[in-house]
């Protein structure tokens, strides 16, 4: 099995207070990590290879940074790293960077592309369903289950509700990952140590044949004009106080609202 | 001068974090404070993944890494939980000393084991009286045939309940002059000796600390660790190397202290503002901050300078040791205090972070023995 | 006269929700564009989906065969490429949901259309469609414009409001030659088992989410639920660690709950999670995070560490309750 997976950094801004600077945020307080959906990902493209044998490509569009969550797939058991990095890419919506990852990945002899289903901190979700069409391969993203037998993968979809859609499709395929697929491993020393002896390709956008015209804003067909903070519609009453103040207010209310 | 970590270095740390972050758990070490619980399971797998004995050659068990990687595990640790983080740093305590003056067999026999987590080992060096001063010991080992015979107690060794053996520092030559020229280290396995708590303790309450009896206890004469008479030495070498790794504790003790207090001062209202919004609080931030990372600085420093060609510079040990253990009881301390009351509740975590630091100002050689090794060394004998 | 298509998305006898949030946005875009708004179905006998859909939109566009029973990305796309080729819509409105996750990227790459999706808003300005989305956890919205002259969006559930279907549209039947697909092939659908608690049936639901952090600490806000008479639920991530079973997730791809009280711990308030409990009775969210989108969802909200509240509250509680 040749398995490509698709790996982004992305910021943690779960917890974290956001700042809009023009058209992104500021970045430097930020944690950054690997994008959770594709930790699953990587996770899942090691049990493959774990289970049939094969070959991991992990794979990146980024800057110097972005080796980093390429080095973590490879500590967790892929084979050898692309990064793609162009000035160019700067301003690329989800579909300029699908262009650029196909353009790699169509050199690569591959049965199985693995992305997260969507990114952590953009969530389009486009990524996965759109590289699929570009290589004129068969896809199926929200993955919750995937098996694969004699050159076809199975996969369990998740829907709505709790509802799954259990589907079979040839290899070549691009299947995007949901969250729950697996339990992601931890990275070990182990891993570290091989992974830093594992190549890291670097690619410019020419070396896959592409122009800066074809990514970044003039590449793309959405562009970001204005971040904003979301209005507020509706906020909660914040019951001030220590612990002991704030959990004994919330009482009296639940109590007063007849929920007690 | 270039102070980036390298990539490697940068996955290891980051991966040390995460797994602390995931498996160690605020309840449980509470609970291993509390019922001064060692974490068993958990150094497993620790080991397993290779957290333990970075510093140790592959063919060993370790990751042929060295002491600033152990540092950068053993920081990350402690910065998640000081409690928990420690138990992952002890388990091959004075294994060191078989690292660099073990035969093949002693290397073999032990350091895989204990990188795996599998075994736990012992540092059994201080007497009932002889603390800081290490230059004598009363306890002696006595060749008979080809068996060392040992007599002796040993006291606040780290780990001497759940040890699967030890490297002891006994006298074997009693009419040496000066003493410590008659002092080896032998290989004990636990059956040498009968272990007692030395009884509840202030800080690092998920650790062992036990009394060590040995009376007649045999083990064969191979289980002497390089040249005899030499132990003195070897003893001294291994300060250098450990009391990096007990300086980095102190570093990642500090950074908890650091983390807690961040989080609770952007929350805390009073007068109608945040704790962070008074200027003495951020004052006292300042300070703290500034103190962590003059202690970065050093305990990265003497570990890089070890790590170059084992250069052992006992002036730098020193100060990174003693700086970032006061650090860490400093920057506690204040934590406490911006916390208020709550500080001073268990539930809040910095009390236990506090008494957790304190260790690191006695332990592998207390503040005033870390300043005599600087003063001498940068003064000269007066 | 230009025409806005929105594509209609049913599912085991029962046209879903989306559908309708999406004809209501299609009814003001309209407006705005001036264009029509056709709801197009694909399936297999959806006659009474067509009639109803009737009453929202303009025209219903039909394309009704077996091989469209059940929804295959493949199939849909093909036809749909047809469809939008035929017809040009100005813009084609699909639902952000797993059925137009795994449609519509491929529909607009092959059409070579400009798609934004999971979009919460639509705003006409000088002839130009601008949309807006939430990124950064929800803490950010950007307002993105699309190039060109015709348009795909797909739509977040529950960010449009159904309005009430006042109009009578032509049904249209249109043919469209479906070949064999060779790739991909539904095989069926499947439930996650049922377990012991159905959540949807409680009336006071304590929901957990991440930050709970450890399986170790579920016994503590059991405690809770239990003084409170009610049940556990929980956020996606504490059922993707395996902390809680599967019928125990809210959110859209979970259960849909409307209890009486829903107590948010640790709960960032993701739109998927809202989407499950944004109808509750009375919510409540507990998060350190003041900003945290779930206090935009709450009736009444705590900032703080979940777990200096929790021990507090169980006790609060024990006590009113007498
Ligand atoms: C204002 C702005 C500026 C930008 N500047 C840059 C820039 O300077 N450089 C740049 O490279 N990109 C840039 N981007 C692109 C952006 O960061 C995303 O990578 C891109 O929009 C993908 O969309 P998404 O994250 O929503 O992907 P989704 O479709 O939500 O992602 C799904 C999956 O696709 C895969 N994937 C997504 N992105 C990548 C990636 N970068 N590499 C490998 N796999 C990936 C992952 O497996 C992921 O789980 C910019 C975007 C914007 C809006
Ligand atoms: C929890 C814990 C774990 C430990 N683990 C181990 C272990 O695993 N293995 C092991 O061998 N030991 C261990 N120890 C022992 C520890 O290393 C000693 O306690 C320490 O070296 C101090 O020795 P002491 O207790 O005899 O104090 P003393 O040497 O009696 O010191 C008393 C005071 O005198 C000061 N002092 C001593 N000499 C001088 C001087 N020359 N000038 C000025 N002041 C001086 C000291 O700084 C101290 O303030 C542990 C101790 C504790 C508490
Ligand atoms: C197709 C799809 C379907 C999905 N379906 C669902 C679904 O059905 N249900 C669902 O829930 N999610 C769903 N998700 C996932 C969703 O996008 C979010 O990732 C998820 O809801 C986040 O869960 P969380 O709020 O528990 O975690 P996080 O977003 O990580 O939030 C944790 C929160 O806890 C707070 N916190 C941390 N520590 C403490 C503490 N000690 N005390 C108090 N607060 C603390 C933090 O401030 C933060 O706000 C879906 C995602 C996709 C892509």
């Amino acid at each position: 099995m040749e398995i490509v997976v698709c790996v982004k950094r992305v910021p943690d801004t779960s917890e974290a207070d956001v700042v809009i600077t023009g058209k992104d945020i500021k970045k430097d307080d930020l944690a950054f990590e690997i994008n959770e959906w594709d930790n699953y990902a990587v996770e899942e493209a090691v049990q493959i290879k774990e289970k049939l044998g094969g070959n991991i490509t992990v794979i990146s569009v980024g800057d110097e940074e972005a080796k980093e969550v390429i080095r973590r797939g490879l500590a967790m058991g892929g084979d050898t790293g692309i990064r793609i990095d162009h000035p160019a890419l700067a301003g690329s919506d989800s579909m300029a960077i699908a262009k650029t990852l196909a353009a790699a990945i169509k050199d690569i002899d591959y049965d199985l592309v693995l992305t997260g289903a969507q990114a952590g901190d953009l969530g389009a979700g486009i990524v996965p369903v759109a590289l699929a069409e570009m290589l004129g391969v068969p896809h199926a993203t929200l993955a919750v289950g995937l098996d694969i037998e004699d050159g076809k993968a199975k996969v369990k979809r998740e829907l709505e509700g709790g509802l799954m859609e259990v589907l079979e499709m040839d290899l070549p395929a691009v299947v995007g990952v949901q969250t729950g697929i697996n339990e992601p491993r931890y990275v070990s020393i182990m891993g570290i140590r091989k992974a830093s002896k594992k190549e890291i390709k670097l690619l410019d956008i020419s070396d896959l044949g592409l122009l800066p015209k074809d990514v970044g804003e003039e590449g793309s067909l959405t562009v970001i004009e204005e971040l904003s903070v979301p209005p507020v519609t509706k906020v909660a009453e914040i019951l001030e106080g220590d612990p002991a103040e704030a959990a004994s207010k919330l009482a009296e209310i639940m109590k007063e609202k007849g929920v007690l | 001068m270039d102070f980036e970590l390298n990539e490697e270095q940068k996955d290891i740390a980051n991966a040390a974090r995460e797994f602390a972050q995931g498996e160690f758990d605020k309840d449980y070490a509470m609970e291993c404070d509390q019922e001064h619980k060692f974490p068993r399971e958990l150094v497993k797998k620790a080991g397993q993944l290779g957290f333990i004995g970075v510093h140790y050659e592959e063919e060993y068990g370790g990751a042929g890494l060295g002491a600033l990687e152990n540092t950068l595990i053993v920081e990350e640790m402690c910065r998640v939980d000081s409690t928990l983080g420690i138990c992952m740093a002890l388990p091959d305590f004075g294994c060191e000393i078989i690292k660099w003056c073990g035969t093949e067999e002693q290397k073999k026999k032990y350091l895989p084991k204990v990188c795996s987590g599998e075994w736990i080992s012992a540092g059994i060096f201080t007497e009932p009286d002889h603390g800081s001063d290490i230059t004598e010991m009363s306890t002696t080992a006595v060749k008979d045939g080809d068996e060392w015979v040992i007599n002796g107690t040993k006291t606040f060794i780290t780990n001497g309940e759940i040890a699967d053996f030890g490297v002891i520092l006994v006298q074997t030559d009693p009419d040496a002059n000066p003493k410590y020229r008659g002092m080896s280290t032998i290989i004990v396995e636990k059956d040498c000796w009968e272990a007692a708590d030395v009884g509840p303790k202030m800080g690092i309450r998920s650790t062992s600390t036990a009394e060590l009896s040995f009376s007649d206890a045999r083990v064969p004469l191979e289980n002497l660790i390089g040249v005899e008479n030499k132990g003195f030495y070897q003893v001294l070498e291994f300060f250098d190397e450990s009391r990096i790794e007990i300086a980095a504790q102190a570093l990642g003790t500090a950074e908890a202290a650091y983390d807690r207090v961040m989080d609770y001062i952007k929350q805390r209202e009073l007068h109608g503002r945040k704790l962070a919004s008074f200027q003495i609080t951020q004052h006292k931030i300042a300070d703290m901050a500034t103190k962590i990372e003059a202690a970065k600085l050093l305990v990265y420093k003497s570990a890089w300078n070890y790590d170059k060609e084992r250069k052992i510079d006992p002036v730098l040990t020193s100060m990174a040791k003693w700086f970032a253990a006061r650090t860490a009881v400093e920057v506690a301390d204040e934590a406490i205090q911006l916390f208020g009351g709550y500080g001073y509740i268990t539930d809040y975590e910095v009390e236990r972070i506090y008494r957790d630091a304190k260790i690191c100002e006695i332990y592998e050689g207390t503040r005033e023995v870390q300043k005599n090794t600087i003063a001498s060394g940068v003064i000269g004998k007066f | 006269m230009a025409e806005i298509f929105v594509l209609a998305e049913h599912r085991e006898g029962e046209l879903r929700e989306i559908t309708f949030e999406m004809l209501g946005a299609a009814k003001y875009l309209g407006k705005d564009m001036g264009a029509t708004v056709t709801a197009v179905l694909l399936g297999h006998d959806v006659d009474t989906y067509a009639e109803k859909l009737g009453s929202y939109a303009d025209t219903v566009l039909v394309v009704d065969d077996p091989k469209l029973d059940y929804f295959n990305a493949e199939i849909y796309q093909k036809v749909l490429s047809k469809l939008i080729s035929d017809k040009n819509p100005v813009v084609t409105l699909i639902g952000h949901t797993a059925f137009g996750m795994d449609l519509a990227p491929a529909l607009a790459v092959e059409l070579g259309l400009p798609l934004a999706t999971d979009c919460i808003g639509l705003e006409v300005d000088g002839g130009k469609l601008f949309v807006t989305r939430q990124i950064y956890s929800g803490k950010v919205n950007a307002k993105v414009s699309l190039k060109g002259d015709q348009y795909m969006v797909t739509i977040r559930s529950a960010a449009f409001p159904v309005e009430e279907g006042t109009l009578s549209g032509e049904i249209v039947k249109e043919a469209v030659a479906i070949e064999d697909v060779p790739y991909r092939k539904f095989i069926g659908y499947e439930e996650a088992p049922a377990g012991e608690v159905d959540i949807t049936q409680a009336d006071y639901i304590i929901g957990i989410g991440r930050a709970i952090g450890d399986p170790e600490n579920i016994p503590m806000v059991e405690e809770l639920a239990e003084a409170l008479g009610g049940v556990l639920a929980c956020s996606r991530p504490v059922v993707d660690k395996n902390w809680l079973p599967k019928d125990r997730q809210v959110g859209s791809s979970g259960k849909i709950v409307k209890p009486k009280l829903y107590l948010a711990l640790g709960i960032s308030g993701a739109f998927q999670h809202v989407a499950g409990m944004k109808d509750s009775g009375l919510i409540v969210a507990i998060n350190k995070d003041p900003k945290a989108p779930i206090f935009n969802v709450a009736d009444y909200g705590i900032v703080n560490d979940l777990f200096k509240i929790v021990p507090v509250l169980k006790e609060k509680i024990t006590e009113l309750k007498g």
